[in-house]
């Protein structure tokens, strides 16, 4: 009879991965046999005939472990692979991830660039998507003053993947002098950066969400200004709104100064 | 002549930003600077694009002219002298507060400032650098800053924004210097290459004793260190290149000699200001561009090409853009192709560009003397591919880099992972296209294992350009209206007749 495959159960976070990919490693199971299923609130999913679930419990110890054993065993890139990986929200990404490290253990340092590999180029995929959107979002995020004495920049974005910690070290290091706020609609968190460096990433309260909602209305003289440059500066002669929607696709738009009407 | 002296602010910035939207230098690319605590901005070398307008292109930097007045009349400008449009100027405190808020903002990389010529060349750019030192100094940006070199202004001037710039340019604006004294009268060669050199001087001098904070070296430079040939700037003659005679620019009015008494001063010292300013983010440390109005005067692609070459090759500048001619004036005496911006011919200078600098082509690989513009149907690299069908096909376990740079559909991204995924084992086919390369194209050039992707695939130019073209979606995707529709003939069509 064919091998039972074993599917493991886990929090859809990081650490639920993780944890996911070290009871895996140690079982001994074989690769070839072992699924990895993160579990995101109202996450529907087929059970599957002759396979066994197994529940795995969140430990950030042994995420951390599996961590540290990949820098340290296979490479530093290897590790940034599997971290930009773990801000995905890839449904498959808990598979990717265990199959690249696997793999990675045997071949070793040169498994980043063994692309010819299933799991690489996945994980390769996965990767580039989470850091393109992250760049998107460098290029794309609007901030708008909404508070005069201190001046508290702020801003709006829904993303697929989470990418508000990678968008706010961008913003940390050119705004290093500004209080700003970057609020992620999508996974309903926001990073607040002071003028004296600190910074802090936290999940918001339902009337934190519907405050900052409230005091972004794209009203100000500046956001005018730069409307009436984004008209002027296009030329009439090449107009191309192909190549447009092809540089700037239409989601990101929703919440781009030059795109919104004035409420 | 209108002048709007109190314009208010948003008037002047639609009239100016309206003004400099036919320069097409808008990257924010060639210099990484982290922050500066207290300081507004920094710079990522790829360069960020904040958004893209109607017509397709990426807005990156504020992109305006401090003033639109000029004492020029170049023919092919909506500024010229002798047009009547409103005119006006920005103040130096204006400049500044639109960057900063901007940047703030999110919506800029930083400042873009040119210049119609107002009084004189050196009263100009006095006004652009006092503008450039309050941003720097006063309002403490620390973002991006191209500022274009007014030709004609004293080097003291020139030098002084290059201080406070990160890239610099000078237009060449026409490829040819007969062209320039048709069209631009008040404009020379030697006005314009003049600051050019003294840029490329002083950015060399800047990196030899700054180190890589004095600014990156160019895409071209890089190419060429990587294929053993003689490096931009170096003092050898363009002329005695390591290639064949190609190179060689014969035309007198397209080649760039510099009959100005300008010497590259190896030992330093073109440099007068060290101690005059902050020094710490180098002399335009992003290098030097410029660029070209393509399609106004009668030269070939070759001639611009070559021109190009010279360029990277003896100004060592980062960028050459070319700017499909628009006849704003409506000047019946300029050469234009039924009134349409010459986009196809622009796209397809910029792919030979990208071979020139990225890929290690030359000039007279890509076009020569008797070959003098490009395939209409066919990009650059297929075009010399399928004249060169002895040097395919190639095998992709085994090529070396260069090699398969050579390949259309592979780039130089899939080359590098080609070449790093060897290491732990053979390629197939269905790797390749995990890797990136275009197989549409590549195809027809490739063997993976000793064999090609299909048993049917010929080797012969005639069935790989056939199905090259009934494939070349460039043609559908429908650059400019000048693109007729015909029966197609190998000989005529792709000037293969001499290959």
């Amino acid at each position: 009879m064919e091998k039972q495959i074993r599917i493991y159960q886990c929090e859809n976070s990081p650490d639920g991965i993780l944890s996911a990919v070290f009871e895996a490693g140690i079982s001994g199971y074989g690769h070839n046999y072992i699924k990895i299923q993160p579990l995101a609130p109202g996450y529907i999913y087929n059970i599957e005939l002759f396979s066994e679930y197994i529940k795995v419990e969140t430990s950030p110890e042994k995420a951390e472990n599996v961590l540290k054993t990949i820098d340290s065993n296979i490479s530093h890139e290897a590790y940034f692979f599997v971290m930009s990986a773990l801000l995905s929200e890839d449904a498959d990404r808990g598979n990717v991830i265990y199959q690249f490290v696997t793999y990675g253990f045997t071949i070793g340092r040169d498994i980043t660039k063994a692309l010819q590999l299933d799991c690489v180029s996945r994980i390769f995929a996965i990767k580039r998507s989470v850091h393109n959107e992250a760049h998107f979002y460098k290029e794309f995020l609007r901030f708008q003053e909404v508070k005069k004495t201190p001046p508290v920049l702020m801003a709006k974005m829904e993303p697929k993947n989470r990418v508000l910690t990678l968008v706010t070290s961008h913003f940390e290091d050119r705004f290093n002098a500004e209080y700003f706020i970057i609020y992620d609609k999508s996974y309903k968190e926001a990073s607040f950066h002071s003028a004296d460096g600190n910074c802090v990433i936290r999940i918001l309260t339902k009337e934190e969400e519907e405050k900052i909602d409230s005091l972004l209305d794209n009203n100000e003289k500046y956001a005018d200004l730069w409307k009436v440059f984004f008209e002027s500066i296009a030329v009439e002669e090449r107009e191309n709104y192909k190549l447009q929607r092809g540089n700037l696709a239409l989601h990101y738009r929703k919440y781009m100064t030059e795109f919104m009407d004035n409420n | 002549m209108v002048f709007e002296l109190n314009a208010a602010l948003s008037e002047k910035l639609h009239i100016l930003s309206a003004a400099a939207k036919y320069d097409v230098a808008c990257t924010s690319s060639g210099v990484s600077r982290k922050s500066k605590k207290g300081e507004l901005g920094a710079a990522e070398a790829a360069g960020i694009c904040h958004s893209f307008a109607a017509d397709g292109r990426c807005v990156s930097l504020l992109k305006i002219l401090f003033t639109n007045e000029c004492i020029f009349n170049c023919k092919y400008c909506i500024n010229r002298a002798s047009n009547d449009v409103p005119r006006t100027s920005f103040t130096p405190d204006e400049i500044c507060q639109l960057t900063m808020e901007f940047y703030r903002r999110n919506y800029i990389e930083g400042l873009f400032l040119s210049s119609g010529v107002m009084q004189s060349p050196d009263y100009t750019m006095e006004l652009i650098c006092e503008s450039l030192r309050k941003l720097r100094l006063e309002y403490k940006f620390n973002g991006y800053v191209h500022c274009k070199a007014i030709p004609g202004a004293s080097p003291e001037l020139v030098e002084m924004a290059g201080w406070y710039a990160d890239r610099m340019s000078v237009n060449l604006e026409l490829p040819t210097e007969a062209g320039l004294k048709e069209l631009a009268p008040n404009k020379t060669r030697k006005n314009i290459l003049t600051p050019m050199r003294q840029i490329q001087a002083g950015v060399a001098e800047s990196r030899a004793v700054l180190g890589m904070k004095g600014g990156n070296q160019s895409a071209y430079w890089y190419t060429q260190k990587r294929l053993g040939k003689s490096l931009p700037g170096s003092t050898r003659d363009f002329n005695i290149t390591t290639d064949t005679d190609n190179n060689k620019i014969t035309d007198k009015n397209i080649s760039i000699t510099t009959n100005t008494d300008i010497v590259l001063n190896s030992g330093g010292g073109v440099l007068a200001q060290w101690n005059r300013n902050d020094t710490s983010r180098g002399f335009v440390p992003a290098g030097q561009s410029t660029q070209m109005i393509i399609g106004a005067t009668g030269e070939s692609d070759y001639q611009i090409l070559s021109v190009t070459e010279a360029l990277y090759q003896r100004f060592d500048l980062k960028r050459v853009f070319y700017s499909a001619f628009v006849n704003v004036n409506n000047d019946s005496s300029l050469v234009v192709n039924g009134g349409q911006p010459p986009l196809h011919r622009e796209h397809r200078l910029y792919q030979a560009d990208w071979l020139l600098r990225y890929y290690g082509f030359t000039a007279g690989e890509i076009l020569s003397e008797s070959r003098p513009f490009f395939n209409t149907y066919l990009d650059p690299k297929c075009d010399w591919a399928l004249g060169h069908m002895e040097y395919f096909p190639v095998e992709i376990n085994t090529a070396s880099y260069n090699t398969l740079l050579r390949v259309p559909g592979i780039g130089t991204k899939s080359a590098g992972r080609i070449v790093n995924a060897r290491k732990t084992g053979r390629l197939d086919f269905a790797s390749l296209k995990k890797m990136g390369v275009v197989l549409k194209r590549a195809i027809y050039f490739i063997t993976c294992n000793g064999r090609m992707m299909y048993d049917f695939l010929k080797v012969e130019e005639d069935y790989i350009t056939r199905n090259l073209v009934s494939g070349e979606t460039d043609v559908v995707k429908g650059f400019g209206d000048s693109i007729t529709y015909k029966q197609l003939t190998l000989f005529d069509d792709f000037q293969l007749g001499h290959i």
